[in-house]
């Protein structure tokens, strides 16, 4: 189950290279889109949980009484 | 053929921008929301926290509303192609029609099957099942934007195409360099980015509403804070991809560039400044007065600092050969079709590059046909016909300013909302909260001043230096079109009104009325992880 689990992962990986060659070959703005389109999205996700450490205190000096 | 009526060119047109300006007033919604939702549901599956999933279905709520809106404007703007500008989809409709059946095969398909997955599938599907199931939609709603704009970009630069001297028509022969045109790369990131920013003031200036109102405000904050940091990356990547936009333009269609600069003689690098504001004149071809930034134009447009940029009067002068060359492309092409002589054929291919400029002085020639243009009068109409080449200068001279001027006020308004959702002091700050409130329609203003910056600086071609706009349209009766005209503003006002009154009665009610069991309860002592003794009634 293991060996089977990182197989489907070494292909999901090898694909994605090859995605990635070739589209950052012929089209580098889609290839932009696709890079940028996922680093937006885990930047806003990790506003939200920077949040959540904000409210409990774990980071910086903000409590959930203000926001 | 049948003589061309200007007045019923005039109301297709003006049909069209009607058709497309409405429905693309919802487009830019789904575009971006989508991706939010998943950005959203990602939090929820990574943290398990029950807010995020509340986030996820209340925004997708509104997203609801703006899909199945935007898909009922969309389907009639295909058939118009073919109802009211049948003679430009037979002359182009190898081209165009290939990316618009994938877009409705693959992409409306997939996003519509997956967008019911989606809805209804919370309790069906497993947490990472329904969050593959978002993704999809997103990239479903993404794509059949994407095929689209391919098209449109054939319009523009009609790269894969050649033109058939025995059909008449644009033949399809080069998908993939159709697909991977730059111009349909560039303006589908624009495009996609630019619904990303509608959406992200969208959620920040209901989520401030809230704030103002003190309600929901931990489900507001961090709603807020997702949308400014979506919207302030957003932002700079659909300036950035704007630049390159323009930089596809300068390369390809320097009379738009032109038109969109108000730049009537050719530019003395490298003091030639970027105006600012200025009312050209059509008629007179002049500027009446011009505010500008100087050094700033051709590096802007150019890249560099030395080139000059060709003004309209000189393109014009430039496209006097291009005219005559053209006429006898056209007047070969006729005798061609006629006679199937090869010293026809062997002219029109000498002339095969101008053809679109023959065509655009047909409606000089007497009888709109170039062959029976005495050669005394060739002249005259090349003269004539060389102003025809240049777009309505005042809009698209402005309508690109608006979108620009309104893109640096995203700029700014996100930059300084993530800043203070970064440092929790967004309800201090009422009157960031407020423009951000009055400013949720501005994005999907800029992004219709962005297409009609780039339909009116294509003008007079639909498929540009090919075919001539007057050419495309049917030969329908002008009550005809008026009738229908008025049918279509009336029809998809009262889209505009429902979408309206929709968005506005549930952003009103917010989350915890209807989507969740809270009632009265806020979050505060939650955000709690699904399943635990807090979040589990749910």
């Amino acid at each position: 189950m293991y060996l089977l689990r990182m197989a489907g992962l070494a292909a999901v990986l090898v694909v994605s290279l090859l995605f990635a060659v070739f589209v950052g070959d012929q089209g580098p703005w889609y290839f932009a889109w696709v890079v940028g389109t996922i680093m937006i999205i885990l930047i806003s996700g990790a506003g939200a949980i920077l949040l959540d450490a904000q409210q409990e205190g774990k980071i910086g000096s903000s409590s959930e009484t203000e926001l | 053929m049948d003589m061309i009526n200007p007045t019923v060119v005039d109301l297709s047109r003006f049909q069209f921008a009607l058709t497309a300006l409405y429905h693309f007033m919802f487009v830019p919604l789904t575009l971006g929301l989508t991706f939010m939702l998943a950005a959203m549901e990602t939090v929820y599956v990574v943290t398990g926290r029950k807010i995020y999933k509340d986030m996820a279905m209340f925004w997708g709520k509104l997203f609801g509303i703006n899909f199945a809106l935007g898909v009922a404007t969309g389907i009639t703007m295909e058939f118009e192609f073919g109802t009211n500008w049948s003679m430009y989809s037979r002359f182009f409709g190898d081209m165009f029609g290939t990316p618009l059946a994938i877009e409705g095969l693959m992409a409306f398909f997939m996003e519509s099957t997956f967008v019911g997955l989606m809805f209804f599938g919370w309790d069906r599907l497993s947490k990472q099942g329904h969050l593959a199931v978002t993704y999809l939609v997103a990239l479903g709603s993404n794509l059949s934007a994407l095929w689209i704009l391919i098209a449109n970009a054939g319009m523009n630069v009609p790269h894969g195409s050649h033109f058939d001297p025995e059909t008449m028509r644009l033949q399809f022969d080069g998908f993939v360099k159709l697909i991977f045109s730059p111009d349909a790369q560039a303006k589908f990131v624009h495009t996609s980015v630019a619904g990303y920013i509608s959406a992200a003031l969208l959620v920040m200036g209901v989520s401030a509403f809230y704030l103002l109102r003190g309600q929901h405000r931990q489900f507001a904050a961090r709603s807020f804070r997702m949308a400014a940091l979506f919207g302030i990356i957003s932002t700079v990547a659909v300036i950035t991809l704007g630049d390159v936009l323009g930089r596809e333009d300068y390369m390809e269609q320097p009379t738009k560039i032109a038109a969109i600069e108000g730049l009537w003689h050719t530019s003395k690098p490298p003091y030639e400044p970027w105006i600012l504001a200025a009312l050209p004149d059509d008629a007179k071809q002049e500027n009446h007065f011009e505010i500008g930034v100087p050094f700033v134009l051709t590096p802007l447009i150019a890249h560099d600092f030395n080139t000059p940029i060709i003004g309209m009067h000189e393109l014009e002068d430039a496209a006097g050969p291009r005219i005559e060359s053209g006429i006898t492309a056209v007047a070969a092409l006729h005798r061609y079709q006629e006679t199937h002589q090869q010293a026809d054929l062997d002219l029109f291919k000498a002339h095969e590059a101008d053809l679109g400029f023959g065509f655009l002085a047909t409606r000089h020639a007497p009888n709109q046909d170039v062959a029976a243009i005495p050669a005394e009068n060739l002249q005259s109409v090349i003269a004539q016909t060389k102003p025809d080449i240049l777009p309505n200068v005042f809009v698209t001279f402005w309508s690109f300013r608006l979108m620009v001027f309104l893109a640096l006020y995203f700029f700014a308004l996100f930059a300084i909302s993530a800043y203070l959702s970064l440092k929790n002091k967004l309800e201090r700050n009422t009157l960031i909260l407020k423009a951000c409130m009055w400013s949720i329609p501005l994005p999907i203003l800029a992004t219709e001043f962005g297409w009609i910056t780039a339909e009116a600086g294509r003008q007079p071609w639909t498929v540009f230096n090919i075919l001539p706009t007057f050419m495309s349209a049917s030969s329908h009766s002008t009550s005809y079109m008026v009738f229908s005209l008025a049918g279509f503003a009336l029809l998809y006002s009262i889209f505009i009104a429902a979408e309206l009154y929709l968005m506005f009665k549930f952003a009103r009610l917010g989350p915890d009325s209807h989507d969740t069991a809270h009632g009265t309860e806020d979050y505060t002592a939650q955000y709690a992880v699904a399943g635990t003794s807090h979040a589990s009634g749910h």
